[in-house]
């Protein structure tokens, strides 16, 4: 089973308007299933992480219902068949 | 010339003939091996400049020792023609493999890698094809790629090329643009320089035609096929091409070329995933049963632009504006919003060398950017890479870009970048590829800057125009920075700004300095805004004296010059450090005109009743008409102008978005803000009746769209 990673609206035109992105891929990290990503799609991973390789900070990663802030970061564990979201964080009050 | 000998190779048969000369089969006498060699015939149109071109470059090409290179042996001259010994290959043409219909997934991604690997390797040497198609790609009968003639395309004239390609000539006439129109990139069909990511396009057409056994651009003619290219989507490749493939295709073939692989190691790293089985499949989202999702339609007007207009443009916390006007800045136009919901807070507008070009900073959850647009706003760069971005061994990363700064006038493709955290950016190439300029990132006070209210911000560059290695920076807070050697070593110069928010009232370094301002006709000179106080240096920024003589309180954010008189500055003071809005709720702009000795109000026009607004440090700007425009923008989204150098005002247009930048441009021949510095008080500010210039302000409020 590949993991699915959702690509959010404003980022498809940097996964070939691809919604989806479905990778074969047995047991690993987040790391792994976005280096895979983003050797397909290049553009994505500035707009996902920073110079430093961390995930910006209003960008929150789903496997699949956990943000993986709270499961060990990029080194979070993938299994196959997991669905992986891309998610910008809800922020308020700033208008 | 069978039997003929040509260095030390014996002509054996002929094997081929184009417009550039004839093909043979060759034994090496010396070195006992089969070689090809191509005589280019002395009528072939190339004069000695690019015969003298073709020797060099296929020098240069002699040394790509790759297995999916043709090897240039050795290239050399017989009675006036030129000769090119080359590895003899012998196998099938790309071009004769694909014509009866698409190769098989496998094939094409085990030719792609190949194909991509001999550009990887030569346009790490530098070198580009530029003729890149499926005709000059043979595959041995062992399966082994080799791409034929690298670099002989290159600044080769008219009628040198081989049959089926086609030669242009550019407008400027003395370079010539060669390749096969059919796998032209788009830049090279505008006359744009073009690159190694020319070579990545012409390397899509040639996958493109492999997957589906036509071309991905076509025509009858060549301005159909022209046309094709400039402006049409290639036919989509379903199944059996696999959508990973169909994914890479497409990206190689965007028409912008910062919207493509960047380099052709990363196209063949994504064509070997695909290879690989590690990306199965890439659903487009057309294909996807319809997820319940808002749909947002960006509606953007655009100004229409033209000679001898008029810009202001304005950056705001959630997108870039665009007004128009001409020379009389009476009535504008709005293009925009550019950059939905994106932070702008950097704009520059840059006529050097020709160009029309607008440099805009965006910021938004999905990092910071550096974009730029050719043509007013109608379109817009969106580089896959962050363009300014902090090497990974700093340990820091890009939060914002505060200022863009251009270079000198002569030296069109230098640009500088102030950003947060405090460092500055430098292009030589003219914003290509960015460097972080070490010798101020690395002083040793960096450690001890402390972020002001708006975070650790590098947001004031300013040039000596009357010295190149003279620049001066300020960061808020770290204070004013000065180098003469042109960024390679720099110095803190504060003598005499106080630090209110220090035990040490005037440190060495740390003040929170908000802006900082010089006239190109006094660069000895510089006008600076403090986080309370504004001060004067006359002496390169070695010393600083106060000089808020009569403003009702020193605390601010922009200080801009007037275009001609270096005696003539204008700030807009805000009451405090805690209430930063205008004094007493009137908005107001102060004037010297005696270099600080006293500063005048100018209000005529402007909001004097419970007017709370903020003027934020590069929400102000000038331009360079006689008498000279003033012109600034709110954080409640007003934009004011004034074209009688700040005597009465007009609301230009009201309901923006937060606004963070405004910055001029004159649409002419070319060339911005034409300095005319005089050191004299500038003439008498209006010429023309009271009543004419009242009514032509009457005029402006009509006319400006709420």
């Amino acid at each position: 089973m590949p993991v699915i990673v959702h690509i959010p609206g404003a980022l498809r035109e940097f996964a070939a308007g691809c919604a989806t992105v479905e990778i074969a891929f047995s047991n690993g990290t987040v790391t792994d299933v976005l280096t895979l990503l983003w050797t397909l799609h290049p553009g994505l991973r500035d707009r996902l992480v920073n110079e430093q390789g961390q995930v910006r900070q209003h960008i929150n990663i789903f496997v699949g219902n956990e943000n993986i802030r709270y499961t060990g970061g990029l080194a979070s564990p993938v299994a196959d068949g997991t669905q992986i979201s891309i998610v910008p964080a809800v922020s308020g009050g700033r208008g | 010339m069978i039997g003929q000998v040509l260095g030390h190779c014996r002509i054996v048969a002929k094997i081929g003939e184009g417009g550039m000369g004839v093909v043979y089969r060759a034994y090496d006498e010396v070195l006992h091996r089969d070689v090809a060699i191509k005589v280019v015939r002395k009528d072939a149109g190339f004069d000695a400049s690019a015969g003298q071109n073709l020797l060099q470059e296929a020098r240069a090409s002699s040394s790509l020792a790759h297995p999916n290179i043709c090897t240039i042996y050795e290239v050399g001259e017989t009675g006036g023609d030129l000769y090119i010994v080359m590895e003899l290959v012998e196998g099938k043409s790309l071009h004769a493999m694909s014509a009866a219909g698409g190769l098989p997934p496998e094939s094409i991604l085990r030719y792609g890698v190949q194909i991509a690997s001999a550009l990887t390797r030569a346009h790490d040497r530098g070198i580009v094809h530029r003729d890149l198609k499926t005709s000059n790609i043979v595959v041995t009968s062992d399966g082994l790629v080799k791409v034929l003639d690298f670099g002989l395309a290159k600044r080769v004239g008219g009628g040198i090329l081989d049959a089926p390609t086609m030669t242009f000539s550019t407008v400027q006439g003395s370079s010539s643009v060669s390749g096969t129109l059919p796998y032209m990139a788009p830049e090279i069909l505008r006359g744009d320089p073009t690159d190694a990511r020319s070579d990545l396009w012409a390397l899509g057409v040639v996958l493109y035609e492999l997957a589906s056994g036509g071309l991905p651009f076509e025509g009858r003619t060549g301005f159909e096929i022209s046309s094709s290219i400039m402006r049409e989507i290639p036919k989509p490749l379903g199944p059996p091409v696999p959508p990973g493939l169909w994914a890479i295709i497409q990206r190689c073939l965007a028409k912008e070329p910062m919207q493509r692989y960047q380099r052709a190691s990363e196209v063949q790293a994504a064509l070997e995933a695909v290879q690989s089985g590690a990306i199965v499949t890439a659903a487009p989202d057309t294909d996807q049963p319809a997820p319940p999702r808002i749909s947002t339609m960006h509606i953007v007007r655009h100004a229409q632009v033209k000679k001898g207009d008029f810009l202001l443009l304005v950056g705001t916390t959630k997108g870039a504006f665009i007004l128009r006007s001409n020379a009389q800045r009476t009535r504008w136009e709005l293009g925009g919003p550019y950059f939905h919901g994106h932070a702008v807070y950097a704009l520059a507008y840059d006529a050097r060398a020709g160009r029309r070009r607008i440099w805009a900073s965006t910021s938004s959850y999905w990092g910071t950017l550096l974009r730029s647009s050719d043509d007013f706003g109608k379109s817009w760069t969106n580089p896959q890479q962050a363009p300014v971005r902090f090497p990974a061994d700093t340990g820091v990363s890009l939060k914002n870009i505060w200022q863009i700064t251009l270079g000198p006038q002569d030296e069109p493709d230098v640009l500088y970048c102030g950003v947060e955290p405090a460092a500055l950016f430098e292009t030589r190439d003219g914003g290509e590829t960015w460097s972080l300029v070490r010798g101020l990132f690395d002083h040793p006070h960096r450690p001890r800057w402390m972020p002001g209210n708006g975070g650790l911000a590098l947001h004031s560059i300013v040039l000596d125009p009357s010295n190149k290695l003279r620049m001066y920076i300020a960061i808020s807070s770290g204070g004013v920075y000065r180098t003469e050697d042109g960024g390679a070593n720099w110095t803190a110069q504060n003598r005499g700004i106080r630090a209110i928010f220090m035990p040490d009232k005037y440190p060495e370094f740390g003040q929170c300095v908000h802006k900082i301002a010089l006239h190109p006709a006094r660069p000895e000179r510089l006008f600076l805004q403090n986080h309370w106080g504004i001060y004067r240096s006359d002496n390169y920024a070695e010393n600083w004296t106060d000089i808020a003589n009569g403003v009702p309180s020193d605390f601010g954010f922009p200080v801009v010059m007037h275009p001609r008189n270096p005696d003539c500055v204008y700030v807009i003071p805000v009451e405090s450090d805690e209430f930063r809005c205008a004094c007493d709720g009137r908005l107001r702009v102060y004037r010297t005109r005696n270099a600080g000795a006293s500063w005048d109000p100018l209000m005529r026009g402007l909001p004097q009743k419970q007017a709370y607004e903020t003027v934020v440090r590069d929400a102000m700007t000038v331009d360079s008409y006689d008498p000279a425009g003033i012109y600034f923008g709110t954080r409640s989204g007003q934009l004011f102008g004034s074209r009688d150098e700040g005597k009465t005002w007009q609301m230009i247009h009201d309901g923006l978005p937060s606004i963070v930048c405004v910055r001029s441009a004159m649409i002419n021949d070319g060339s911005v803000m034409p300095a005319r510095p005089s050191l004299k008080e500038p003439p008498a500010t209006v010429s023309r009746s009271k009543s004419a210039s009242r009514q032509k302000s009457r005029r402006s409020s009509q006319s400006s769209k709420r």
